[in-house]
């Protein structure tokens, strides 16, 4: 958007503890609103198979108890001054994240480093947690979408970490105790695998400080951390079918493609986009407005650290289950045969650019992408260098890379008539 | 606690041709998001026509005579913008974002699309089979299933209780002149108010909208609504349906909340529901999640309709469990009926959603979609009233509110529970 009026747009700042911990701070006067959030270098990626679910129950006990505060208490000063503080665990990183006014914002960084680095794990909170993860579990087999998804990632993962969902199965929580959670939460949750970002109408000066003072004592171990090694995942593609009296059958086809490191990244964001991103994406023109088949139809390419997956997908009735199949497969492998013209590869550029701007629009939404590529080992100016990756990727590109990954999928079909 | 009262950001112009017209400039961002809210709902509808206006709303990415089904999309989306639609009973509103200096060009394309929908017969029937598996989609949704049954026991005799979806019968048996008719009966001028928010100024806003939306459909009659009416009802109206595939039981309870007609009651019932159901701290969540353990999960929700408004309760939980919460729930209305809250649990509710209003007025979309859902069910500048009527309310005030909406002798209840195993 080159022709755009000049903005101010916010100053950057980032340093580095003594610790090692990475500060990240925005400064943006133009609402009245901090927030800030601590991503940790580990989450649900890092579990062994048999602690699945291992992140997800520590991040929601954080904020059940510390060595002072019992989760009652912390509720209580949040909601009092009518403040926002969650946490969650995903593939690849963990995340504590808060939001206030900006008058608030001290007390409540003071609060959140007090769940980030004495979470009590007290046997009562964790119980309740472990029974509560596991009727959500349970859930999930409400949500078709979720089930067929499910099987699709059990499928191409193997024993890979990223082919269980991270909230972890029936089996692994039951199993999960304390020691568990206290033992990971020494490992990862140490300041030189931290980044903390601080966003909104606060000065550089007043954040580092804060953060300096909350967290500037905090010591990590000594040892680094073993390096993560993932296992092998199946290389033989599979065809699952799942039995369900849904009214509508779900189709999922799924491709292993690369990490966020690899090459390809760039041209498969671009693709994912030409085909999956919004009403003129390619897979809703011709399977939703051209042939009636779907309501739910698109695709996505996952930005991971490890091995990822590019998804197709589509809700359709049982009658047209086997032409959804032929249709998602045919426009998705096409493109190993006929690429991108020229106009589509620079209208989807267009669209991605565009989108990506539209979705750092707020201190937090830009505050969790920069803090993100800060855990991945991208860095804050991965924010700008993929936006050259995407300007700079070929018709030719395009077309090698499609031929390279899109082929052989792993294919679920869950619905009625099977 | 201080409190600022916040002051309404945009401007409302009543424009020659009856439309109006919304509009706040942001000059911090290089986004502007239009959105088109008509008075074009489901409530309009008559029985037989059920479905309509979300089936229309469809319709109307299909393109007029001069822009081919698709071109729109296609022209939004390569500048790097976005546009989608939403409908509901009371409303329908076709929105997109973008960049500011896109803004002249596309403009005109949305509003042809939105005034002057062809509704090709060709596509008519397609679109239709888009629409049934979003109904099909939609019935294997449990918490659909369960609003849907609900609405309908809440407003027996009132287009709020029709799915806004239509049914796969009614729609079958719809034609494009009858869409057609739908179209020219209510999105005129005087329906519709058109959002413009973002890195605009006013008065380019104003030549732009004046330009592109002039062409409206010459006005016919369609066959009347059917809105209905909203009836009170002593007494507990409970219904329990059994659901294929459910894993935890659902428990929905409502009650009938005051209207637009009295915002101040209306901002107290938030307040209610804040209190017993929004955070760890709330009252129900406290007792019946964290003490109790009753229950996996338990909301509460307010939502603000133009005829009426709808105050709910809903929990996941065991199918064991679910009379002794409806039983509990029902006692603790009654306390909060008799005994005034604290000063500090009203403040921590009232700061709770003062907070959430700043947290929601951050950008150009989230901002012309609470402007123009407030002009549709009140007026635009309404909005901004929300955080004084808030913070006026009292401990006095909540139990009056309390007493006079939620009685534990007269609400509705819809139960999910597994189809028995076999």
């Amino acid at each position: 958007m080159t022709s755009s009026p000049p903005v101010d747009r916010p100053l950057l700042q980032r340093r580095v503890l003594n610790n090692g911990l990475v500060v990240i701070v925005l400064e943006n006067p133009v609402a009245d609103i901090v927030s800030a959030r601590l991503l940790v270098k580990a989450g649900t990626g890092h579990e062994a198979r048999s602690q699945a679910g291992l992140f997800s129950l520590m991040s929601s006990l954080l904020t059940k108890g510390t060595r002072h505060l019992s989760s009652l208490e912390i509720a209580e000063q949040v909601e009092s001054i009518g403040a926002s503080l969650g946490s969650d665990a995903s593939a690849d990183y963990s995340l504590v994240s808060l939001k206030t006014v900006s008058a608030d914002f001290a007390p409540m960084l003071a609060l959140a480093a007090e769940i980030i680095r004495y979470p009590s794990f007290a046997e009562a909170e964790l119980s309740l947690e472990q029974r509560l993860t596991l009727q959500g579990i349970r859930s999930m087999q409400e949500q078709p979408f979720t089930v067929a998804y499910n099987a699709l990632r059990a499928a191409m993962y193997g024993k890979h970490p990223y082919g269980l969902p991270g909230i972890g199965t029936e089996e692994t929580v039951t199993q999960l105790t304390r020691d568990d959670l206290v033992e990971a939460h020494q490992a990862y949750f140490r300041p030189d695998h931290c980044v903390m970002v601080i966003a909104g109408r606060i000065t550089t000066e007043v954040a580092i400080a804060l953060a300096d003072q909350n967290f500037g004592d905090w010591a990590g171990p000594a040892h680094p951390l073993p390096p993560l090694d993932y296992p092998a995942v199946p290389t033989a593609a599979t065809h699952t079918t799942i039995a369900q009296e849904t009214n509508q059958s779900v189709v999922i086809v799924g491709y292993q493609t690369p990490s966020v490191k690899d090459a390809a990244y760039a041209p498969l964001k671009l693709i994912s986009t030409y085909l999956g991103s919004g009403l003129s994406s390619r897979l809703f023109v011709e399977l939703r407005e051209k042939r009636g088949l779907a309501y739910d139809v698109s695709a996505f390419y996952p930005t991971r650290l490890g091995l990822s997956q590019f998804v197709g997908h589509m809700g359709t009735a049982p009658d047209n289950q086997t032409i959804a199949l032929e249709g998602l497969r045919s426009e998705i492998e096409r493109l190993g045969k006929v690429g991108l013209t020229a106009a589509e590869l620079q209208a989807s550029k267009n669209k991605l650019l565009g989108q990506y701007a539209l979705g750092k629009q707020t201190n937090a939404q830009l505050g969790q992408l920069l803090g993100w590529y800060e855990v991945l080992g991208l860095g804050v100016e991965f924010d700008a260098v993929f936006q050259d990756m995407i300007r700079a990727v070929s018709e030719d590109m395009i077309q090698t890379v499609a031929q390279q990954y899109l082929k052989d999928p792993f294919t679920v079909v869950l619905g009625p008539h099977l | 606690m201080t409190f600022t009262p916040f002051t309404f950001p945009a401007t409302v112009t009543p424009l020659e041709t009856g439309l109006t017209v919304v509009h706040h400039h942001m000059p911090a961002t290089p986004v502007v998001v239009a959105d088109v809210w008509v008075d074009a709902g489901a409530a309009l509808e008559p029985v037989e026509w059920m479905g309509m206006a979300h089936f229309l709303e469809h319709m109307v990415f299909k393109g007029t005579q001069r822009l081919r089904p698709g071109m729109f999309d296609y022209a939004i989306e390569t500048q790097g913008g976005f546009s989608n639609a939403a409908t509901s009973h009371d409303y329908a509103h076709f929105y997109m974002a973008l960049a500011a200096e896109a803004l002249p060009t596309a403009l005109p394309d949305l509003a042809e699309l939105v005034l002057q929908a062809a509704i090709p017969d060709a596509e008519f029937g397609r679109e239709r089979q888009v629409v049934l598996e979003e109904i099909r989609q939609a019935q294997d949704d449990p918490d659909w299933i369960a609003f849907q049954a609900l609405s309908e026991q809440v407003f027996p005799d009132h287009a709020y209780g029709r799915p806004v979806l239509g049914t796969e019968e009614v729609l079958l048996q719809r034609s494009p002149a009858e869409m057609r008719r739908f179209h020219q009966t209510h999105y005129q001028p005087a329906n519709m108010t058109v959002v413009v928010t973002g890195g605009i100024a006013l008065e380019p806003t104003l030549d732009l909208v004046r330009q592109t939306f002039r062409s409206f459909p010459a006005p016919v009659a369609s066959p009347a609504r059917q809105t209905g009416q909203i009836q009170p009802w002593w007494g507990v109206r409970r219904q329990v349906l059994r659901v294929p595939r459910l894993e935890q039981a659902r428990l929905l309870m409502a009650w009938v909340g005051p209207g637009v007609d009295d915002l101040n009651a209306a901002c107290g019932m938030d307040i209610l529901a804040t209190l017993l159901a929004e955070g760890r701290s709330a009252r129900l969540v406290r007792e019946l999640r964290e003490e109790r353990q009753w229950v996996l999960d338990i909301g509460g929700s307010f939502s603000l309709q133009r005829d009426c408004s709808l105050f709910m309760l809903q929990a996941w939980l065991e199918p064991d469990r679910v009379d002794a919460v409806e039983a509990l729930i029902c006692d603790r209305l009654s306390t909060l009926a008799l005994q005034p809250v604290s000063p500090a649990e009203l403040e921590r509710a009232q700061r709770l959603l003062i907070n959430d209003f700043a947290f929601s007025t951050e950008t150009p979309g989230q901002l012309a979609g609470l402007y123009g859902y407030y002009d549709v069910v009140a007026s635009a500048a309404d909005s901004y009233s929300y955080p004084t009527r808030i913070q006026a309310h009292t401990p006095t005030s909540i139990t009056t509110l309390a007493k006079s909406f939620l009685s534990p002798n007269a609400y509705a209840s819809t139960i999910l529970l597994p189809t028995a195993e076999r």
